[in-house]
């Protein structure tokens, strides 16, 4: 089930806060873990199980971790450490496996039959269960803080898995250890206080995806269905302009309602995003960007091997492993792994150049991140490398005699879009989020976001009974 | 403890919050470093400290239970206030919500359009099946079913193959005719009945001009048939046929054979202009159209200037020698195909009438790939296909003709292949010179309407 639809809005959302609201304290874990099973398999019924398997399985796992045997033995610790360190590799054996198997498999299959130049592996052409690269992530850093000692006692199993089901962060995100929100899991006050903010936030939310994303994706889809190669370079840099926008407001308005429902439950998901086309270098970038996920390769790829910690040439290896796999996350698909090495390579530059130098200039650092990320963007979203080449050929004016997509359109475009992406262009920039946190509780936000819910819920109701709202032919 | 007490515990429990809080916004601002909570989206309000709750003030005897009615009314007014006055966007929303329900039912659209369209439906059942299954005899849908059988489950299947020349097709399809001739019963398409209504202001009506070159198969738009499957869609029912494109000698023409063209359509049509390079024609289309807007005051957009114009004044000033109209795909999910085949017939009645010289070409609505192609909405090539037989039910052979681009761009099974789109819907720009070619070798010679056309093309109004 999607946030922005009205069976969430109108049915889910509304039965489980009434429930949830008047539920005694101590069942809140057991109704929270209910509800998010029954908002998991609506869109998936066939993968519940598989969900329930993974928690199920990680968490006898992680109990094994902490088991210990009541008589006295000799050299307990030894055995204790290889014990908890048996119990880590079986639990990340579990968890990567089916993400590869679920995620990767044909991808790596197929790789391995055109080098081999016939079908030596099957493909199992399964469908990618929602969800599964970010709950495995929780499912992993929760095994990992175990061994490490950074969770000192286990989690009961409906708080535990309450934890990795939570709907509101379970099918995007944000990534959240437990150690952040391990408190909560055993108390948290729910007060209509709390209520009230956090439906503000998820409405904002729902806004910049319902009003911003889904609309100035339409236009990114318009000039890809005119196809790459055709473009004249403005707009194809266009295009990129509208591609940016639409994946930031998407994953934005996603994270900014998953943080307004944590609240309404009475939790604290962290903020993923900090306005990331501000940034004055790629790195800095990254740090605004999907700011759970770089702390969560961070945390458990990056520092373990070494960091930066360990000479120049040793931390342009970790970044190298960091960003392939940091591509490949976000997709099986040689131009994500492309994406990646693409980070790998800027960043790697820039870290031991002109990283430091740019983030201190005004003008020329927001000059060069906003010209350099929506080119990242187009190799992440044009997936056949083929396009890829002509679309990136377009960007630099690479194209036949005539591009077939040139000035006329542009105009066209323009002349439809003008409103939107000076929108867009205001909603990047960090004054809104800044201007909503000093007027939340003035009267004319709580008019200004009422408009907002009505118009995405009309956007919303439209789009679902006449699908091509959003995709006019 | 009874509820005064506990209100008088929030009470102060909030009075507490509210100087840890006031405490911790002062150091904040007292050492300029902003707290990770001041970031935005957190309230600041919502600052607290982690696992800590408000100190619980002692449990005071029952004494104070038999505190009186009016004081438990204060109270509760108070509590209603205090509601206000922290959650006014809850309210207004709950506010709103119970008007929306109660007003004008937003979840209850959809299935509110079905019933409706299921009614429209069976009240245009008749007319529609009228119209439409006049092809073949009686005993046609059986022995139809059987000719068919091959077919497998039923799916839609076109019987151009992928990169067979239109011309293939048309022997092919001549040849599925003749089988089906034999098997089925006649095939051949009722002439449509107004057309003796129209009124003939103009002399030289093009039907009269468009030679019948002796073949008695020529005029004729034959459908493919195969077994239905069942639908549960308002929108559409699978109709077990495909319209193949009508048949006649056409001939080969260049790009100044529409420079007296005017085109109808959706963002396909807009495709066409955008890149087919038929610079000499006319076209009025925009994203979203639909048949039933195009006729609308200021309904559609005059490509050449960009202007909304109101297309049944602009047809009744200008004169065209051919009229290329091709809309469904906006329809696929509003009305149904009964509804879409009264408003077809009625645009392509008006636009006879205020074009008497011009040939009027009804184009197939171009299939969707697989991968968007999807049975359970009402987005799918039997959709499409349902929509294009009812339009072509429309053409007569004789002014009125039926082009079925579709064998161009899909695959065996009647899907758009997957390479020559990005949306599954439409063509990349360099696929529409195949188009443009398609449409220049299935041109009708119209003698002494096309020079009429010529003569008084657009230049008129510009």
């Amino acid at each position: 089930m999607l946030f922005s639809s009205l069976g969430f809005l109108f049915r889910f959302l509304p039965v489980f806060m009434i429930l949830y609201l008047f539920a005694p304290a101590k069942y809140r874990n057991i109704l929270l873990l209910l509800g998010s099973l029954v908002f998991y398999a609506v869109g998936e019924p066939r993968f519940v199980l598989l969900l329930m398997c993974s928690v199920a399985v990680n968490y006898g796992l992680s109990r094994y971790m902490f088991w210990e045997p009541s008589s006295p033995q000799q050299n307990r610790r030894a055995k204790t450490a290889r014990r908890r360190k048996t119990a880590l590799i079986l639990s990340l054996i579990v968890d990567f496996g089916l993400l590869f198997v679920f995620k990767y498999w044909d991808f790596a299959a197929g790789t391995v039959n055109s080098l081999a130049g016939s079908s030596v592996v099957p493909l199992f052409a399964l469908a990618l269960p929602l969800g599964i690269s970010f709950y495995t992530f929780q499912l992993v850093s929760y095994q990992i803080d175990c061994y490490r000692g950074v969770i000192e006692k286990p989690a009961a199993f409906v708080p535990f898995a309450a934890y990795i089901c939570m709907f509101p962060k379970l099918i995007s995100g944000p990534v959240m250890r437990y150690g952040e929100t391990a408190g909560r899991m055993q108390d948290r006050r729910v007060n209509i206080r709390k209520l009230e903010n956090g439906l503000k936030l998820f409405t904002a939310g729902l806004g910049l995806k319902v009003l911003l994303a889904d609309r100035i994706g339409t236009l990114w889809s318009t000039i890809m269905s005119a196809g790459p190669g055709n473009l004249h370079a403005a707009v194809a840099w266009l295009g990129a302009a509208a591609y940016s926008f639409q994946i930031y407001f998407d994953f934005w308005g996603y994270s900014v309602m998953a943080m307004g429902l944590g609240k309404m439950l009475g939790f604290r998901i962290p903020r993923n995003f900090d306005s990331p086309y501000a940034a004055r270098s790629v790195a800095e970038f990254w740090r605004r960007w999907h700011i759970t996920l770089g702390s969560w390769f961070r945390e458990y790829v990056y520092f373990p091997m070494g960091g930066s910690r360990r000479g120049r040439l040793r931390t342009v290896c970790n970044l190298f492993v960091v960003w392939a796999f940091t591509g490949l996350w976000h997709g099986a698909g040689w131009n994500f792994l492309l994406w990646g090495m693409l980070f790998f390579v800027i960043l790697a530059v820039e870290k031991n150049s002109y990283g430091k130098w740019m983030e201190q200039t005004r003008v020329l650092g927001h000059l060069y991140t906003l010209l350099l990320i929506p080119v990242t963007w187009i190799v992440f979203a044009v997936t056949d490398l083929g396009q890829l080449a002509a679309y990136l050929g377009n960007l630099f004016g690479v194209h036949g005699d005539v591009p077939l997509v040139g000035v006329q359109q542009l105009a066209r475009y323009l002349k439809e879009y003008w409103m939107l992406l000076i929108a867009c262009a205001v909603f990047a920039t960090p004054y809104p989020a800044k201007l909503y946190d000093k007027y939340a509780s003035r009267w004319f936000t709580v008019a200004a976001l009422l408009v907002i819910f009505w118009l995405s819920v009309h956007g919303i109701a439209a789009g679902d009974n006449n699908p091509f709202m959003y995709l006019k032919f | 403890m009874n509820k005064k007490e506990r209100v008088r515990k929030k009470e102060a429990g909030r009075k507490k919050e509210k100087q840890r809080n006031q405490a911790v916004r002062s150091r904040a601002e007292t050492n300029g470093v902003p707290q990770e909570d001041d970031l935005v989206w957190i309230l600041p309000e919502e600052i607290e400290a982690e696992g800590k709750r408000p100190a619980e003030q002692p449990e005071k005897s029952g004494t104070e239970n038999a505190g009186g009615r009016a004081a438990r009314k204060g109270q509760l007014l108070r509590m209603a206030g205090e509601a206000l006055y922290n959650c006014p966007y809850l309210l207004a929303l709950c506010l709103t919500c119970v008007v929306a329900l109660t007003g004008f039912d937003e979840i209850g659209v959809r299935a509110a359009a079905a019933d409706v369209g299921e009614a429209l439906r069976q009240a245009a059942g008749g007319k529609a099946a009228a119209s439409i299954a006049v092809i073949g005899g009686p005993s046609e849908s059986a022995e139809a079913d059987d000719a068919r059988e091959t077919d497998g489950a039923g799916n839609a299947e076109t019987v151009g193959a992928e990169g067979e020349t239109p011309a293939d097709r048309a022997e092919k399809s001549e040849e599925d005719a003749q089988q089906k001739l034999e098997n089925a019963g006649e095939c051949k398409e009722e002439k449509f009945d107004k057309e003796n209504e129209i009124e003939q202001e103009n002399n030289n009506n093009i039907a009269e001009n468009i030679e019948n070159k002796g073949n008695a198969e020529n005029g004729t738009t034959k459908f493919e048939f195969y077994t239905p499957i069942e639908t549960d869609s308002p929108y559409y029912s699978d109709a077990g046929k495909i319209a193949l494109t009508t048949e006649y000698p056409y001939a080969k023409e260049n790009e100044s054979y529409f420079n007296d063209a005017a085109f109808l359509g959706d963002s396909r049509t807009l495709g066409i202009s955008d890149y087919a390079g038929l610079d000499g024609a006319d076209f009025y289309c925009d994203s979203g159209m639909m048949i039933f807007k195009l006729l609308e005051a200021d309904g559609v957009t005059y490509q050449r200037t960009g202007q909304k114009v109101d297309l049944s004044q602009v047809l009744q000033e200008k004169h065209y020698g051919k009229i290329y109209i091709m809309l469904g795909m906006n329809e696929l999910g509003y009305g149904n195909t009964a509804m879409y085949l009264d408003k077809y017939r009625e645009v392509v009645d008006r636009v006879r009438e205020w074009q008497p010289g011009a040939v009027i070409y009804i184009m197939a609505n171009l299939h969707v790939s697989e991968a968007k192609n999807n049975m359970e909405t009402e987005f799918n090539n039997v959709n499409i296909n349902d929509k294009n037989a009812a339009a072509a039910s429309l053409a007569n052979g004789k002014d009125i003709f039926y082009l079925d681009a579709n064998p161009l761009f899909t695959d065996e099974n009647g899907f758009l292949n997957a390479d020559l789109t990005f949306d599954g819907v439409h063509l990349y720009a360099q696929h529409y010179d195949a188009w443009r070619e398609f449409l220049m070798e299935h041109a009708v010679e119209t003698g002494a309407g096309q020079t009429k056309g010529k003569d008084g093309g657009r230049d008129e109004t510009e």
